[in-house]
C-alpha cells in the first residue's frame, strides 16, 4: 500500500518537472521574504498602534480627529492602491534619488513594508481602541479606589485587560496581514506568490505553481492559528476547557475568522 | 486643478467595471454563502465536510493566489479542452476566459466562504420558537423562510454582510493584476504614461472612499429596517 | 399494542359534554419516544365542540409533548390523528413516521392554533402585523378584512392601544395576550395552550387567565397544559392527569380534582 503510494508519488513528481531543487529554492526564498515582510510589518504595526489607539480615544478633537481620518482612509481604500501609491510615488519625491534613502526604496521591499505597516496600523489601532473603550467601568473605578495613578491604571489594568479582549480580533488581523502580503508580488517582490508567478511563467504550470503556493500559505495560516489559540488560552485560562473540547472545530470549522 | 490628462473617461469606465464586478460577485457570494451555511447546518456529514473544506481552504489562502489559480489555471483548462475538442471532433473553438467573468466568479467564490460563516451564525441566532410559531400557524416552509426566517436572520447577518461587502469592494482592485481594466488598472497605465502616480492613485483612492462611504450609508439604512422591533430591547 | 392504550376511547367520549356534538380533534394511542426514552405510551383524547380539556401532571409526564403531537410540531411514532373526522395519513421513513402530505399538515395546523409558553411573537413585526400575518398569507384573507378582524381581537384581549408596538416593547402578559389574539385570528376549531402562564411574573398571570376564561365561556374548544389548578377546575369540562407518558386518571374536574382515585394524583395535588 505505502509502496504503491510512494511509487505513485514518485512518478507524479517526475511528471512535474517544476519541483526541482532550483524551483524549491525560489519558493524557499519566497517563504523567507513573506515571513520577514509580515513579521516586520506586524511588529512595527503593533508598536505604533499602542499609542495611536490611546490617542484615538482622546478627549481632544485635534488629537482624535486626524487619527480617525487616517484609519478611515486606510481602511476604506484597497491595499493595492496604497502600495502602488507608495511604490510608484516614492520616485517622485523631490531629491529622493540623490539621497541616502534611494538604494533602500529603489527595491520593492521597503515600500511594501511601509504600505503594509501603514495599513495594519490603521486596522490594529481601531481594534485596540475598541478593546480599550470596552474596559468595564468597574475595573477602572476599583483601580482608582485603590489609589492608583492614571498611568499606573493604564499600565496595570486597562492594557492587560484590553489586550485580552482584543486578542481574537488581533489574531484575525495577523492572518489577514499574511494574506494581504501576497499583494507585494505585484510590485515585483519575490514573496511566495511572486515565486509562484515566476514558476508559472517559466513552466506554464498554473495548477502546480499556485496550488503549491496555496498550500504553503495554508500551512503558515494554520501554524499561526495554532500559536494564536495557545496565546489566547494562556491569557484566558478559563477558556481552556472549552478550547480543548472545541479544538477540532477550531481547526476545521471556524478556525479562520472573519475579515475585519 | 485636477488634471487627469484625458484619462477621465477611461477612469470612469474603470469605476463602472469595479462597481459591476463587485455587485455581480456579491450575488454569487450570497448564493454560495446561503448554500454553504445550509450545508453546514444540515447535519449531514458529506455536505458538512465539503462546506468545511471549502471555507477553510478559501479563508486560509490569500485572495490573490486563489484568483491567479482560478484565472490562469482556468485558462489552461479551457485551452486543453479546446485542443481536445479539436483533436476529437475537429471542432475549432477557442475558448478565451473572459477576464470579467473570471473576476466575478473568483471573487464570488472567495466571498461565498466568508458569507457562509456570516449566514451560519445568523441562521443559528434565530429564535427557534418564532419559527415553530410560524409552522403552528400552518405556514409552508417557503413562506416561513420568506416571511419569518429571512427577515429575522438578516438582522444578525447585516453587520457581517456589511463588512464582507466593504472588503469585497476593495478586493476588486486585485482583478487589475489579472488584466481586467478596472479603475486601478487604468490608473496604473495612466501613471506610467504621464509619470504622475500621485494624481491617479489618489483619485482612485478617493473613488473607493466614496464607494465605501456610500455603502455604509446604505447599510445603516438597511440595519434600521431590519432592526425594527429590536431598538427598545438594546437601549 | 395492548399495554399502550390505558384510557379506552369510550371513556373519553362519556367524559366529555353529554350532548352529542361533533368531535373536532381526536387523537388515539399517541406514542412518542426520544431516542430510547419513551415519552408517550399511548395517549388518547377526543375534543368535542366546546370542550375545555386540561392536561395536568408533573414535569416530564409527557403532557407538553402530547400537546405538541396534536398539531404535529412533534411527529408521533404511533397513533392516529383526526381533525373534523378527517385523518392525517403517515408514511414510514427511515428516520421515523412522517406525515404523507405536508399540505394537509399545514391545513390542519391552520385549524388548530397554538399558544406557546414563551409567546413566540415574531420580533420583527408589530403586534398588528403578527396577528394579520397568517390570515393573509396562509388563509388568503384580504388585508383590510384581516386588519379589521385583528383590531377587534386586540380589543377583546385588551391591547387595542398596542397594535403598533413591537413585541420587545410589551410586557410578558401583554405578549401572551397578543399571542392569543394571533391564534384567534386564524379562526381555529381548536386552540392549544402550552403552559401559557408559566413564563409570566405572578402579577401578570391574572390578565392572561381572564382572557382564556372568557374564551372558554364563549364555547371555544381548548386543550391546555397548565399548572394553574384553580383555573383548571373553574373552566375545564375535562381534566386528564398524565403520569410517565400515560393517562393515569381522567374525568370532570369536580370529580378528579376533589376526589382523586389514584395515589399518584393524590400526591400530585397535595404538592400544589
Amino acid at each position: 500500500m505505502s509502496d504503491s503510494l510512494t511509487s505513485w508519488l514518485g512518478s507524479w513528481l517526475a511528471e512535474r518537472a517544476i519541483f526541482t531543487p532550483d524551483t524549491l529554492a525560489i519558493y524557499w526564498q519566497g517563504i523567507q521574504t513573506t515571513l520577514s515582510l509580515v513579521a516586520l510589518s506586524l511588529l512595527l504595526g503593533f508598536v505604533i498602534s499602542l499609542p495611536l489607539s490611546l490617542a484615538r480615544g482622546s478627549r481632544h478633537a485635534w488629537v482624535r480627529r486626524p487619527i480617525q481620518a487616517y484609519t478611515y482612509v486606510f481602511r476604506g481604500t484597497p491595499l493595492l492602491v496604497q502600495l502602488y501609491l507608495i511604490y510608484y510615488g516614492v520616485v517622485f519625491i523631490e531629491d529622493v534619488q540623490e539621497s541616502w534613502l534611494w538604494p533602500l526604496v529603489k527595491e520593492p521591499f521597503l515600500p511594501a513594508l511601509l504600505a503594509f505597516t501603514l495599513n495594519t496600523v490603521a486596522y490594529t489601532t481601531e481594534i485596540f481602541h475598541g478593546a480599550i473603550t470596552n474596559t468595564p467601568r468597574g475595573e477602572m473605578e476599583a483601580a482608582r479606589a485603590c489609589g492608583m495613578s492614571k498611568p499606573l491604571i493604564y499600565r496595570r489594568i486597562v492594557f492587560p485587560s484590553a489586550f485580552r479582549r482584543a486578542l481574537p480580533a488581533y489574531g484575525n488581523e495577523v492572518i489577514l496581514t499574511l494574506h494581504a502580503s501576497a499583494i507585494a508580488s505585484t510590485v515585483t517582490l519575490m514573496d511566495i506568490t511572486g515565486a509562484a508567478q515566476f514558476i508559472y511563467a517559466r513552466y506554464y504550470a498554473p495548477f502546480d505553481a499556485f496550488i503549491f503556493a496555496a498550500l504553503l500559505y495554508l500551512a503558515i495560516t494554520l501554524s499561526l492559528l495554532y500559536a494564536l489559540r495557545r496565546l489566547e488560552s494562556r491569557f484566558n485560562p478559563q477558556l481552556r476547557g472549552v478550547r480543548r473540547q472545541r479544538r477540532k472545530v477550531m481547526f476545521f470549522g471556524n478556525a479562520i475568522p472573519q475579515k475585519p | 486643478m485636477l488634471n487627469l490628462h484625458g484619462y477621465g473617461a477611461r477612469l470612469l469606465e474603470g469605476a463602472l467595471v469595479t462597481v459591476e464586478l463587485a455587485a455581480l460577485s456579491l450575488v454569487i457570494a450570497v448564493v454560495l454563502g446561503l448554500i454553504t451555511a445550509s450545508a453546514k447546518l444540515s447535519g449531514r456529514r458529506l455536505p458538512h465536510l465539503i462546506a468545511t473544506l471549502y471555507t477553510t481552504v478559501v479563508r486560509g489562502v490569500p485572495d490573490l493566489v486563489l484568483m491567479m489559480l482560478l484565472f490562469f489555471g482556468g485558462q489552461m483548462l479551457m485551452n486543453q479542452l479546446s485542443d481536445l475538442l479539436h483533436a476529437r471532433f475537429g471542432l475549432d473553438i477557442f475558448i478565451d476566459i473572459n477576464a470579467f467573468v473570471a473576476g466575478v466568479v473568483t471573487i464570488g467564490v472567495i466571498f461565498g466562504a466568508y458569507m457562509g460563516e456570516t449566514f451560519r451564525g445568523a441562521i443559528q441566532a434565530v429564535d427557534e420558537g418564532q419559527l415553530e410559531a410560524a409552522s403552528a400557524c400552518g405556514m409552508s416552509r417557503a413562506l416561513i423562510f420568506r416571511r419569518i426566517r429571512f427577515p429575522l436572520m438578516m438582522r444578525h447577518a447585516l453587520p457581517g454582510l456589511s463588512n464582507n461587502w466593504l472588503v469585497l469592494l476593495k478586493t476588486t482592485a486585485l482583478v487589475s493584476v489579472i488584466g481586467l481594466s478596472d479603475m486601478v488598472r487604468v490608473a496604473t497605465q495612466a501613471s506610467k504614461a504621464t509619470l504622475e502616480p500621485f494624481t491617479f492613485m489618489l483619485f482612485v483612492g478617493a473613488v473607493y472612499l466614496l464607494l465605501t462611504s456610500l455603502s455604509e450609508q446604505v447599510f445603516m439604512h438597511l440595519s434600521r429596517k431590519y432592526n425594527a422591533g429590536f431598538t427598545e430591547e438594546r437601549s | 399494542m395492548t399495554t399502550m392504550t390505558k384510557m379506552p376511547d369510550d371513556a373519553s367520549a362519556t367524559l366529555s359534554r353529554p350532548e352529542t356534538s361533533e368531535i373536532l380533534l381526536k387523537a388515539e394511542g399517541i406514542e412518542k419516544r426520544f431516542g430510547d426514552t419513551p415519552v408517550l405510551k399511548g395517549v388518547s383524547l377526543a375534543a368535542r365542540r366546546g370542550d375545555v380539556i386540561s392536561l395536568i401532571g408533573s414535569s416530564g409526564s409527557g403532557k407538553s409533548t402530547f400537546l405538541r403531537c396534536l398539531n404535529l410540531l412533534e411527529q408521533p411514532d404511533a397513533g392516529e390523528l383526526e381533525i373534523h373526522g378527517q385523518p392525517i395519513h403517515f408514511t414510514a421513513r427511515r428516520q421515523g413516521r412522517v406525515p404523507a402530505d405536508p399540505r394537509r399538515v399545514q391545513w390542519m395546523r391552520s385549524r388548530v392554533a397554538m399558544v406557546f409558553q414563551n409567546f413566540n411573537l415574531w420580533s420583527h413585526m408589530t403586534l398588528l402585523d403578527n396577528i394579520i400575518e397568517a390570515p393573509i398569507h396562509v388563509q388568503g384573507t384580504p388585508r383590510a378584512e384581516a386588519i379589521e378582524q385583528a383590531r377587534q381581537l386586540l380589543l377583546k384581549v385588551g391591547l387595542e392601544e398596542r397594535a403598533d408596538h413591537y413585541p420587545s416593547q410589551l410586557s410578558g402578559g401583554q405578549q401572551q395576550r397578543g399571542a392569543i389574539a394571533r391564534a384567534l385570528a386564524m379562526n381555529p376549531d381548536v386552540m392549544l395552550f402550552d403552559e401559557p402562564t408559566s413564563a409570566l411574573d405572578p402579577e401578570l398571570v391574572g390578565d392572561v387567565l381572564k382572557v382564556m376564561k372568557q374564551l372558554a365561556e364563549e364555547g371555544r374548544t381548548m386543550v391546555l397544559v397548565t399548572h394553574e389548578m384553580a383555573f383548571a377546575r373553574d373552566v375545564s369540562t375535562q381534566v386528564m392527569f398524565l403520569n410517565q407518558g400515560e393517562v393515569e386518571e381522567a374525568g370532570p374536574p369536580e370529580q378528579l380534582l376533589v376526589d382523586p382515585q389514584s395515589e399518584r394524583l393524590r400526591q400530585f395535588l397535595s404538592t400544589r
